[in-house]
């Protein structure tokens, strides 16, 4: 299995595909919190296009000073997972067509989400995850999770480990039918 | 041999049947989330002793309350550039951001640059415990000793805590009422009181309608009022480069 791995990402394509989804992945994460900072800054603002620029490229420092050790490990983990997930589903829909991964993009989709929720958890609060508890009037739920909600950054790395592992395993199944 | 292909074929439609509706359950998730974060009326609630999940809309920084006399304000009231954090004792994002600002404010404070106003944001969901109790006893030194033993007693607080409700209120209360030289008696006896407990809850709801969902959570204001949110402990470089474009906003 991991010699299809290293099979795959020899060739360039793949690595550009998963770089590029790793890094679209990070900047959300490490902008989230600031989405309106940045529009305000961009289309409100009289600050010029350098001081546009520097100020959000300054924000990629908040990994360091708006996340602990573990959220900043584990948000990097699923940047870097999540690119690899998204080359191996290309991969795989391109090497067979009409094919189905099924529980693999299931499983791929959820763990993003989920690392989507212990991202909101980093920093002291609970920008997605506590809204969406709120709809469900659950944000209670928040005092009982021991990690106060990075629980979830923990499922998400799993659940994209899990998905790395069931498509790699469907681009090992043979070509041909099993009767 | 033909009738194992069948079986084989039924469980695949099993599995393909309940992996599409989770795939859809999720997405639908996923979008929903994003449409919920994007649109700035996201509904927060809070949760507090008194109120169990109460929902109110975020609004926009605007709606920040007019900084006053009742305020915590280190550095020139007049300042072109007010930055006020909503904040919460037990927070380790806060207690981090405390040392930024501190900086920025020997940088731009003594210029007359730039004021900082301090707001009490306790998470309750996150610092049940001791998150109002600090958030009360600041207020108490505050009409006690005066303004400027408040900013000593915040900046002594996050130099002395752990954080995220670990801190052993009974030890370290005592040393940094003795640091500042307060009567212990007095601010406990002030704590118990509940006279500050109104006033918590009015930062608390005033953050959430700003558009607060974690601490800290600070608003530059310019000179001519424009306002700038800005969420969680975001580096020097950055706070001091929003403050330039702030400076420029007149």
């Amino acid at each position: 299995m991991f010699t299809t791995l290293i099979q795959i990402f020899s060739q360039v394509r793949y690595t550009v595909i998963a770089v590029i989804t790793s890094a679209v992945v990070f900047t959300f994460a490490v902008w989230l919190p600031n989405f309106r900072l940045i529009i305000e800054i961009l289309f409100n603002s009289s600050a010029s296009s350098v001081e546009k620029t520097n100020i959000i490229l300054s924000l990629f420092k908040s990994i360091q000073t708006n996340f602990s050790v573990v959220s900043a490990s584990y948000t990097i983990a699923i940047a870097v997972l999540f690119g690899i997930n998204t080359a191996l589903i290309i991969y795989y829909i391109r090497s067979r067509q009409n094919s189905k991964l099924g529980s693999g993009t299931t499983l791929s989709a959820g763990g993003l989400v989920s690392g989507i929720f212990g991202i909101g958890c980093a920093s002291c609060g609970t920008f997605v995850i506590g809204s969406l508890l709120s709809i469900f009037g659950a944000s209670v739920l928040l005092t009982y999770l021991p990690f106060g909600g990075e629980e979830f950054g923990f499922l998400g790395v799993a659940l994209l480990i899990y998905s790395s592992y069931l498509i790699l395993k469907k681009i090992n199944e043979p070509l041909v039918c099993n009767e | 041999m033909e009738d194992q292909t069948e079986y084989k074929d039924t469980k695949d439609n099993i599995k393909n049947d309940i992996t599409i509706p989770a795939a859809i359950i999720i997405a639908g998730l996923l979008i929903s989330g994003a449409v919920i974060y994007t649109n700035v009326n996201t509904q927060t609630t809070t949760t507090n002793t008194t109120q169990q999940g109460v929902v109110q809309k975020t609004g926009s920084t605007d709606d920040v309350r007019p900084v006053d006399s009742n305020d915590h304000i280190l550095g020139n009231p007049d300042a072109p550039v007010v930055i006020v954090e909503y904040s919460d004792f037990e927070c380790p994002f806060c207690k981090r951001f405390q040392g930024t600002m501190n900086q920025i404010m020997k940088e731009y404070g003594e210029s007359g640059k730039v004021a900082w106003v301090y707001r009490q944001f306790p998470l309750d969901q996150l610092h049940p415990k001791n998150g109002r109790k600090v958030a009360a006893t600041s207020e108490c030194v505050s009409e006690l000793a005066g303004n400027k033993v408040f900013w000593q007693f915040a900046n002594r607080f996050f130099e002395l805590t752990p954080s995220n409700d670990n801190t052993d209120l009974t030890t370290v209360l005592p040393k940094i009422y003795k640091d500042i030289g307060i009567d212990q008696k007095k601010v406990e006896k002030c704590v118990s009181s509940g006279k500050y407990d109104v006033h918590i809850q009015d930062d608390i709801d005033n953050a959430i309608k700003t558009g607060g969902r974690g601490t800290p959570w600070s608003i530059v204001i310019s000179k001519s009022g424009k306002t700038f949110p800005l969420s969680g402990s975001q580096p020097y470089t950055t706070v001091k480069q929003l403050i330039e474009i702030a400076l420029k906003e007149k």
